[in-house]
């Protein structure tokens, strides 16, 4: 490394330089993780906006137009509007209150509460659906037992708008509680004891100091809450499919399933709609943050101040209702479905049965396949990434300067943006051969891979980046003092700091990825089911009960994924694993 | 001693007469619209005559199968090796665009004329019709397809839609040209509040459960979960059903085209019928019995189908089920 090319990369950042980041392979780095960034975010997008507006390698974009503004396209738009728009108030009101009970009151059992409700997230939406679907059908167990049971023939209400809008609004309302806890954290506690001082009642603390602080936080969870709304597929395609009511992604999957590679043009056309919907959402949820910008020390974080007294038992018990709502009564609902030996028929002791399970847990090849699939696809993202995450935070933290901000807009991309489209994308970049290579990943495990890394990078790379900002550069000065070159200095050095918060990385992309639908729905073949694909085969063949077992069976793994987890936390510093206020 | 040299000579040809007459072996891929189950028992069952086979199966519906199918020939690698979907009309247009491998040697002797492909490009496997299903708690029990269109069934009959089966393509093909009213059938189950939408599973849920208390469906289902103690009770209509075949066939991009042969054997042969038979369906081999819960084999009136005409018909019926329904 000469010392022109070291001020030469100085010349973009305006900001002081450390000057531990002379390195001997200076651009090295950088260009591997903008050329990352370009691969897995950038590219993905404009083969979409290619295929839409230029089909064939022509500008022609009267067709993908004429897609965009049809009736169909018109009203799948609004639909994704108003229940994204419905479900992250929803979520807001939910998770809000669920967050500022969990952080400043005294109640009891925050722990397993929190545990429980980052748990409702991690099942996969499509199996939050189901369970609600058939918790509020006419034949629905629990309805019976409170004497509830609505007359055969009623509709389910869930079907439909409302449906769609409520059991979203429940499915990220975690997200939202997630997001406002950890932001509550960093609110410093003097401010509350100066309050106090004054005389305010924990209700004004709340109202006129805790919120106003946190609106940056609360305008980025609803767009977080609203943007997850737009990119769900899940939900929309069990709750909306059957009524007609079609949102974006399911619109675009319908064009795709049953018209072929010749719906291809149509469905990216679609695509780039549900990118600009999304990306407005990303757009405006950056401008929301980015007056968070100068983060103060804080000596002593938010500590719990509303003595609830006699009401402890009742905010606790609303807390726990909540979370029966969210969590138990589905359950019960699925775990109905999959006693029982057919449909329609309510489930008691003499009937039990635990052929379901057996059936697709022993006789049939393809659920253990899929559980297999799951599992190798879902590690190695996670695997991958939690390498990955560790060179990209360092590169980005001490690296990149004015890049920074472009490079994770452009990673982000393909989080934000529904998995339909990604997994559009990632056909029609390898439906062809690859060039030079002249080998097709197509129907083959490797293009789940690539779009599971595309899709999950950004969840991957928060907890790394977050405490590699935390780190001094003396460690790294020091080493580069010691002559160690850049591999060393990241194997030996950087590495090991990092590798509580890529474990926490790894573990948080394999709960996401191991449930997933969306992405895998458009890429499986034989041999590459996943558990998400299975599902909704099982569900579609008629086989309800056969679903509902291996719903069950993969929310278990989630559970003991999330045990392990929190025994190992005790190793982990603090404020990695989501649930642990 | 010479008996029993005999007796050994005699086993031995026998063990040697039981054995397949090509020793297929190595992998095979079937995609297939049969529900999960059938196929693992499918497969099982071919395994357990062909061990050395090994073999593994994709289901979707009809539609998404073909979709499958078709982008993965656009991509240059098609995977499966055979085909076993709901109709003949899908088959008749792959074997067109000249996607199927013919199976000269397979023996359809016992089958009667107009079963199978005569040029022996697809075979039917079973015999599989649609009709009204309904909840029993219902008050109105349909006989004809015209009672779905009475006040009775407002707003509680779902069907399939022929985006998601093909027995549902086929089935609203056969009907608006069998019924006198045609489309306007169709129409007036619109303006009823009848649901066009999902698959054929979706509409055993919906009925079984309550939601909805009619339903139009393939045979086998509710009168397998009715056997099994669900509320539903399946009708043949007066008029008459519509039938598909459940045909099977070899790609003719497959790598392991002996072993599809066989496997294509196995379906047509006795062993693969009674298979069909245990499963619940109506095997399309004339002599072997009709499942429980069915009426006689003649006693299922067919309402006759133009398949050439049907082929040609396919994309703008569908045209006209979405207009009506979305």
């Amino acid at each position: 490394m000469t010392l022109a090319a070291h001020s030469g990369w100085k010349d973009p950042g305006p900001r002081p330089h450390r000057r531990g980041l002379s390195l001997p392979s200076g651009y090295g780095l950088p260009a591997l993780v903008a050329a990352c960034a370009l691969l897995f975010g950038a590219l993905p997008m404009l083969r979409l906006a290619g295929a839409a507006f230029a089909p064939g390698g022509e500008f022609a974009p009267e067709a993908a137009l004429a897609e965009i503004g049809s009736r169909a396209a018109v009203n799948a738009t609004l639909h994704s509007l108003e229940t994204a728009f419905l479900s992250a108030i929803g979520a807001l009101l939910i998770g809000g209150t669920a967050a500022i009970l969990l952080v400043v009151t005294d109640v009891r059992g925050k722990r397993p509460i929190a545990f429980a409700l980052v748990f409702s997230m991690m099942i996969a939406p499509q199996v939050a659906a189901l369970a609600f679907l058939s918790l509020l059908a006419p034949h629905s167990p629990i309805l019976a037992l409170f004497g509830l049971s609505p007359a055969p023939g009623t509709p389910n209400p869930l079907l439909g708008r409302g449906g769609i809008a409520l059991v979203m609004a429940l499915h990220h309302a975690p997200l939202v509680a997630i997001t406002l806890w950890t932001g509550l954290r960093s609110v410093p506690h003097s401010l509350v004891e100066a309050a106090e001082l004054e005389g305010a009642g924990p209700t004004a603390i709340i109202s006129r100091i805790l919120l106003p602080v946190l609106r940056p936080q609360i305008a980025a969870a609803a767009l977080l809450a609203f943007v997850a709304g737009i990119g769900n597929f899940g939900i929309p395609a069990l709750l909306g499919l059957p009524v007609n009511y079609l949102t974006l992604p399911t619109l675009i999957c319908r064009r795709l399933s049953s018209f072929g590679p010749a719906g291809l043009p149509d469905a990216a056309a679609l695509s780039v709609l549900v990118a600009l919907v999304a990306g407005l959402g990303i757009a405006a949820g950056m401008l929301a943050t980015r007056r968070t910008g100068g983060k103060v020390e804080i000596e002593r974080p938010l500590q719990p101040f509303w003595r609830l007294g006699r009401a402890r038992p009742f905010v606790a018990g609303g807390l726990c209702l909540l979370l029966a709502v969210k969590l138990g009564l589905p359950f019960l609902a699925l775990l109905g479905e999959a006693l029982t030996p057919a449909l329609g028929i309510a489930l008691s002791w003499q009937n039990l049965t635990y052929d379901k399970f057996a059936e697709v847990l022993l006789r049939q090849d393809v659920t253990v396949r899929a559980f297999r699939n799951s599992l190798l696809f879902a590690g190695s993202a996670a695997m991958i990434l939690a390498l990955l995450s560790i060179g990209f935070a360092y590169a980005l933290e001490r690296r990149m300067g004015r890049l920074r901000r472009a490079v994770e807009v452009v990673i982000e991309l393909p989080y934000a943006l529904p998995g339909v489209v990604l997994a559009i994308a990632c056909i029609l970049m390898f439906l062809k051969p690859l060039p030079v290579l002249g080998i097709s990943i197509y129907a083959t495990p490797f293009i789940i891979l690539f779009a599971y890394l595309a899709r999950f990078m950004p969840l991957a790379l928060k907890a790394p980046l977050a405490a590699m900002a935390q780190i001094e550069a003396h460690h790294e000065e020091a080493a580069r003092l010691d002559g160690a070159g850049l591999w060393q200095m990241l194997r030996f050095i950087v590495a090991p700091i990092l590798a509580p918060a890529a474990t926490v990385s790894a573990l948080m992309v394999f709960l996401v990825a191991f449930n997933e639908l969306t992405v895998s729905a458009l890429l499986w073949t034989s041999g590459t089911e996943t558990l998400g694909v299975v599902l909704f085969s099982l569900k579609e063949a008629g086989l309800a009960g056969e679903a509902a077992a291996v719903a069950i069976s993969a929310s278990a793994v989630i559970l003991l994924a999330m045990l392990a987890l929190d025994l190992l936390s005790r190793r982990l510093p603090q404020d990695v694993l989501p649930w642990r206020i | 001693m010479h008996y029993l040299a005999s007796t050994a000579i005699i086993t031995a040809a026998l063990a040697m007469a039981s054995l397949p007459a090509i020793a297929a072996e190595g992998k095979l891929v079937l995609y297939t619209s049969q529900p999960n189950t059938d196929a693992q028992q499918t497969i099982d069952a071919f395994k357990a005559k062909y061990p050395k086979v090994e073999i593994s199966f994709v289901r979707d519906g009809t539609p998404r199968v073909m979709a499958k199918v078709r982008a993965e020939i656009e991509a240059g690698a098609p995977q499966a090796d055979l085909l076993l979907i709901a109709d003949a009309v899908t088959m008749e247009g792959l074997k067109k665009d000249g996607r199927l491998l013919a199976h000269d040697k397979a023996d359809v002797s016992a089958y009667p004329a107009g079963t199978h492909d005569p040029a022996k490009f697809w075979f039917a496997t079973k015999l599989i019709t649609t009709g009204i299903v309904y909840n029993s708690k219902a008050t109105l029990k349909p006989t004809s397809w015209l009672d779905l269109t009475k006040p009775e069934a407002k707003n509680l009959l779902a069907m399939p839609s022929p985006l998601n089966s093909g027995a549902a393509m086929i089935h609203a093909i056969t009907l608006t040209s069998n019924l006198p009213s045609g489309w306007s059938f169709y129409e007036a189950l619109q303006k009823n509040g009848a649901l066009a939408a999902g698959a054929n599973g979706d509409i055993l849920r919906q009925v079984a459960t309550g939601e909805k208390l009619y339903g139009m469906i393939v045979d086998f289902m509710p009168i397998r979960e009715k056997a099994k103690g669900a509320p539903v009770e399946f009708v043949f209509p007066s008029e008459g059903v519509s039938a598909v075949s459940e045909p099977v066939a070899i790609l003719k991009t497959s790598k392991n085209p002996e072993a599809a042969k066989a496997f294509v054997d196995f379906l047509l042969s006795k062993d693969g019928q009674a298979l069909a038979l245990k499963q619940g369906y109506v095997a399309a081999h004339p002599d072997v019995a009709l499942p429980a819960g069915y009426p006689g084999r003649d006693a299922i009136k067919l309402m006759p189908f133009d398949a050439a005409k049907a082929l040609a018909d396919e994309a703008a019926a569908r045209k006209r089920f979405s207009a009506i329904f979305e």
